[in-house]
């Protein structure tokens, strides 16, 4: 259980519980959302993808969250992954 | 990996855990959703028509009750459902401002004279079949916590499978009173056993409500959402009204041309826009009961012409998938005897669920010490949404047939017979001790269950009984059976603090056990 126990107790896990749930959603919609947006076949298609892979993205991401020792690790990658994808997403604007 | 996996797998799976088993258990009794209706309402028995003919009475009844209404559904009625189903739309009010205007009230028509059906006022198997994902919480937000519980359910899935090592072993092993490895053991064979499905039904529940928890992609690809769902159907609500007055053509000559073009193929479905208007439409949904795909296709006629204005495209594979994936959540395609498969898999589910939150609490309690006040909450959690929820569920149907038939509010009143036994049961467990509260509770809900019948015959009597009735009877004896089984078990299986064995077992095994159950 040595992970766990790296995981801490109090703000620390509460931290990670936030950045699983709220960062991981926030994560896996930007992803879903770019993926939709990007892939080269037909709009409708594409949508049904990314909304398909949706919960993939969403449980790996949280997955990962408490598999990952190093919280810092952790919040930079997910809410990285989110700002990054989401901020391509709103950048892109959409679909022409 | 493994450890941290098994880790995440117990707070997963306990968390989620109670509202998941509630989820499971309607949701598996939803397969039988049409079959709870009809044994919730004996005395309708209408004579059989054809659908171009359910189609026609539905609309007469429409024409005279909401013929200004925006938007009529009606569904036709197949040889599960007995009644036509119709909702209607009223028209949007001129303010721009004010919300869209909210489906009205379900009818249920007798599909040979159209007339609303006269029966015991019910919600049916619609009920639980509402409750598996709304949890009887106001709307969004027991859909948003029944989602919450499936991603829950997901990860628990996936972090499982990781934690497991010998997944093909533990097949076959199941070894009874032996304490927690016992507990372990129920909960490997009921998981592994049926795992393709559960990820299948976990991930498929959440496809049905996609569109509401994950709506982005769509906002990445449509400046205008509507557009969206416009492109999977023939979409009737975008149409326009011409202000001009018009009358439908016979819509049984629309059905039967829609059935034509398909091979023979059901209309499930029908969708009329702006019903009194010149402009109206009539869209017709294939019946998706012979197929996998539950996104049928649909071909859109002009409504006073009865002219064919369109078709649903072909799909790609992407939107297939997705249709399929609500196919497999939903069952419709599965005749009879996979039906029964797909009820049975459901209950391992619910098995599964059950008795990986027992071993949670199992693998915690120290022999002889008393337990701790989070522990004590998690068994008494556990007795009143396991043991003390089929009790509730069995209040419903009994309250069915004890209920004076003509009473006013009688399907609000059935609802409350559900929740009040439920959860005054988990309220009444409390007073005993956690060990007597499990058996007591468990054979409570074995003889509601048992119950069911002996009501049925003594309210309906017996002329009124055929093979449907005699089936849907014989199960709540066969649930009754295996809910008394469960507390015949408990009540044979010697109190754990007393055995000897587990106080001296060797530390090789302990650790090893540890490991396992992580």
């Amino acid at each position: 259980m040595a992970s766990a126990q790296d995981a801490g107790r109090g703000w620390s896990m509460a931290g990670r519980c936030l950045t699983a749930l709220v960062g991981g959603y926030a994560a896996a919609a930007g992803l879903a959302t770019l993926l939709a947006r990007l892939l080269p076949v037909a709009r409708v298609e594409a949508t049904a993808w990314g909304m398909i892979l949706s919960f993939l993205f969403y449980a790996a991401f949280g997955l990962w969250a408490f598999h990952e020792p190093r919280l810092a690790r952790v919040a930079s990658v997910i809410w990285g992954s989110a700002i990054v994808t989401g901020g391509a997403a709103l950048l892109l604007g959409v679909r022409p | 990996m493994r450890q941290s996996m098994a880790w995440i797998h117990g707070w997963l799976g306990l968390l989620a855990g109670w509202i998941l088993f509630a989820m499971f258990v309607t949701g598996t009794a939803s397969y039988f959703r049409p079959e709870i209706t009809r044994w919730m309402q004996p005395e309708y028995r209408p004579r059989p028509v054809g659908n171009a003919e359910a189609a026609r009475t539905a609309v007469a009844w429409l024409q005279k009750n909401a013929p200004h209404d925006e938007q009529w559904t009606i569904y036709l009625p197949n040889e599960r459902t007995l009644a036509t189903r119709v909702f209607t739309r009223a028209r949007p009010s001129p303010d721009p401002k004010a919300p869209r205007a909210p489906r009205r009230p379900e009818t249920r028509l007798d599909p040979a004279t159209g007339v609303p059906v006269e029966a015991r006022e019910t919600r049916g198997g619609e009920f639980f079949y509402r409750f598996h994902f709304q949890l009887q919480l106001p709307h969004p937000w027991g859909r948003w916590l029944a989602g919450l519980c499936a991603m829950f359910m997901l990860g628990a899935i996936l972090s499982g499978v990781i934690t497991h090592k010998r997944i093909f072993a533990d097949f076959f092993t199941l070894r009874w009173s032996k304490g927690r490895r016992s507990w372990l053991d129920a909960h490997n064979v009921s998981a592994v056993l049926a795992l393709p499905y559960h990820a299948m039904i976990t991930y498929t529940g959440l496809i049905t409500l996609v569109v509401m928890y994950t709506p982005w992609p769509i906002l990445a690809n449509y400046a205008q959402p509507a557009v969206f769902s416009a492109s999977l159907y023939a979409d009737t609500a975008s149409q326009k009204a011409s202000g001009q007055p018009g009358r439908l053509a016979d819509i049984g000559r629309l059905v039967e041309a829609a059935s034509a073009e398909w091979q023979g193929a059901r209309v499930s479905r029908v969708i009329i826009g702006n019903p009194d208007d010149a402009s109206s439409t009539v869209t017709l949904l294939r019946s998706s009961d012979d197929r996998l795909n539950a996104r049928s296709a649909s071909i859109t006629y002009a409504g006073v012409s009865g002219e064919r204005l369109s078709a649903s495209p072909a799909p790609g594979p992407a939107i297939e998938t997705a249709g399929v994936m609500l196919g497999l959540h939903l069952g419709w395609f599965a005749g009879p005897l996979l039906r029964w498969v797909c009820f049975l898999l459901g209950l391992t589910g619910c098995a599964m669920v059950a008795t990986g939150l027992v071993l949670w609490a199992v693998k915690r309690r120290k022999p002889g010490a008393k337990p701790f006040f989070g522990l004590s909450l998690v068994d008494r959690l556990n007795i009143g949404a396991i043991a003390c929820l089929p009790a509730g569920m069995a209040a419903f149907l009994l309250a069915n047939r004890l209920l004076p038939p003509m009473l006013a509010g009688r399907a609000d009143l059935e609802v409350s017979a559900m929740f009040w036994t439920w959860f005054g049961l988990a309220g009444l467990s409390l007073l005993r001790p956690a060990r007597r509260a499990w058996i007591e509770m468990l054979t409570l809900s074995a003889l509601l269950f048992a119950a069911i019948p002996m009501v049925d015959l003594v309210t309906i009597g017996g002329g009124a009984f055929d093979g449907f009735f005699l089936a849907f009877d014989g199960t709540m004896v066969l649930l009754a059976v295996v809910l008394g089984f469960a507390a015949w078990r408990l009540a044979r299986r010697p109190v754990d603090a007393a055995r000897p064995r587990r106080r001296v077992s060797l530390a090789v095994s302990e650790v090893r056990e540890a490991m396992d159950v992580a």
